[in-house]
């Protein structure tokens, strides 16, 4: 079992901190907070003083950006430009073990994304109870871990950042698109209730509605994907280290 | 104290089905420098990734003080460094807090480095982002961040490749300080100067075989087989004599007439045997 020098941890989150909020990253939860104010301030336009039924649905659709290209975009990206510029192999080589690497690299981008999943709730105008906010908080911050995960996949197969943005684009329309429109589509619906992303969709449409926040065949769902994508990391890891190559 | 930092015992490494080390075995000590010297794709870069435990060996035993490369862990880092051609900075990050971020990995005092960035000669650009820098300098930075935490080995592989003759100098002149304060270095290269300058041992390595092994100098005056004196006479003309009774005694009369200018004996050299000995150029 490796060890964890909490000194060699403070600074790769800082790095990667610093990482995140730099332009090339930093658009990402910049644009999922500005689409979710966006979208407050097109349904009170359209619909006047019924908008307050469409808050939930703004909200889903920002956190759900917010997971796909904080989470699995950026964290994908940030992994790659590592390897681009020859910055992993001098960390894995300056002490640095895998698993303070892997802690260091998705602890600031959870903790971003967290703070962004908060932030939407008030841009978007979406009330909740104190115990509405506790389900919200623990389904949003199981969803943005899956997806910094799931980044973390994408980033051991990118050589650099552009072939992290290839690979990843697809899979960002599948999560993103598919409970987007799984409303207006059985099949969709279907497929959007296998996806953690639909399942999120679905718990802040029943925040939105005050019924329960998941079925017990969602919460299987959910903890399955989240336990696969974890054992698919470790597997990969095990395999290949950070670096496919 | 053992004096052996590094040893390597008949090392061999296949990929796939083709050989690239074949039986390799040298040692380093303390305060000394080992030159690797060979073409590209000799081995010489395999041969530092498998005492840097980034590579395992196919055979034979490979130590870095004194712990099996095959058994070491990334603790090991704490007591090397190394510098090779694909080694990174953060280029968004300035040129201290890069050596900022691994002084905090490395547990190394702030106050070191200053101290450092002067001695690279980087200390009046430590505010400048590292992606601004010129090769030169990132060169600097880089072998400043693998000394940062005084290691007591330094692997370098091709320290100078692609740099100004200047910058090239003052980094030999930086190793050859920290060979003097006790640091190991083992170093790759296919610049027989660079390697003659620096090294107190080269290997010279060919197709993953080492072909000779020695002080440069040694392995220089082992082929002066036909040795050779070129000689400027005052009158101007250039002269290449021999070692023999008939060019020993016109050079015994030049000599006496006082006619020579200039006098150089012709012993090989370090790219001159590696021809010599492999049939192929270094570079």
């Amino acid at each position: 079992m490796k060890t964890i020098s909490f000194r060699k941890l403070t600074a790769i989150m800082d790095i990667k901190s610093r990482t995140l909020f730099s332009k090339n990253f930093i658009i990402m939860p910049i644009f999922s907070l500005g689409f979710t104010f966006l979208m407050r301030v097109l349904y009170k336009s359209i619909l006047g003083e019924a908008a307050g039924t469409m808050t939930a649905y703004a909200l889903s659709i920002g956190v759900l950006m917010n997971i796909c290209m904080s989470g699995v975009y950026c964290v994908a990206a940030s992994l790659a430009e590592e390897k681009e510029k020859h910055t992993l192999r001098t960390l894995m080589t300056s002490s640095v073990n895998g698993l303070e690497f892997f802690l260091g690299s998705l602890i600031p981008a959870i903790l971003m994304m967290m703070f962004v999943n908060i932030a939407c709730v008030f841009l978007s105008g979406f009330s909740m109870n104190p115990a509405q906010w506790a389900g919200y908080l623990f389904i949003s911050t199981a969803c943005s871990i899956a997806g910094a995960i799931i980044g973390m996949i994408f980033g051991i197969f990118s050589k650099n950042q552009m072939s992290a943005g290839t690979a990843t684009t697809p899979v960002l329309l599948i999560f993103m698109m598919i409970p987007m429109f799984s409303q207006l589509n059985d099949t969709l619906g279907t497929i959007s209730g296998f996806l953690f992303t639909g399942i999120l969709f679905d718990a802040i449409s029943n925040i939105g509605r005050q019924t329960a926040l998941l079925s017990i065949r969602s919460g299987v769902i959910l903890t399955a994907e989240i336990l696969l994508t974890v054992i698919l990391f470790l597997m990969l890891y095990k395999k290949n280290g950070f670096d496919a190559d | 104290m053992n004096q052996e930092y590094l040893v390597l015992n008949h090392i061999s490494k296949k990929f796939g089905s083709k050989l690239v080390l074949k039986d390799v075995s040298a040692t380093v000590h303390r305060g000394e420098i080992l030159g690797f010297l060979g073409p590209s794709g000799a081995g010489k870069t395999t041969t530092i990734k498998i005492l840097t435990g980034q590579l395992k060996p196919t055979s034979g035993d490979a130590f870095v003080l004194g712990k099996d490369c095959q058994k070491i862990d990334e603790s090991i880092y704490e007591q090397i460094g190394i510098v090779t051609d694909i080694s990174g900075v953060y280029e968004r990050l300035s040129v201290y807090d890069n050596l900022k971020f691994f002084a905090r990995i490395l547990n190394v005092p702030q106050k070191n480095i200053d101290l450092l960035l002067k001695r690279v000669g980087l200390y009046e650009h430590r505010k400048k982002p590292a992606g601004k820098l010129s090769r030169g300098q990132v060169q600097r930075l880089i072998l400043s961040r693998a000394i940062l935490h005084k290691p007591k080995i330094l692997f370098l592989d091709e320290p100078t490749s692609g740099l100004d003759p200047t910058t090239a100098l003052d980094i030999h002149r930086q190793l050859l300080e920290l060979r003097d304060e006790g640091m190991a270095i083992f170093l790759t290269t296919h610049n027989m100067e660079e390697a003659t300058k620096l090294c107190d041992h080269v290997a010279l390595l060919n197709e993953g075989v080492i072909v000779e092994y020695g002080t440069p100098k040694e392995i220089c005056l082992k082929y002066n087989q036909n040795k050779r004196y070129q000689v400027q006479l005052t009158d101007g003309s250039f002269h290449l004599l021999k070692q023999n009774p008939e060019d020993s005694r016109l050079l015994a009369s030049w000599i006496q007439e006082d006619r020579i200018e200039t006098i150089h004996s012709c012993e090989p050299t370090l790219e001159s045997v590696f021809l010599e000995v492999t049939g192929r150029k270094l570079q």
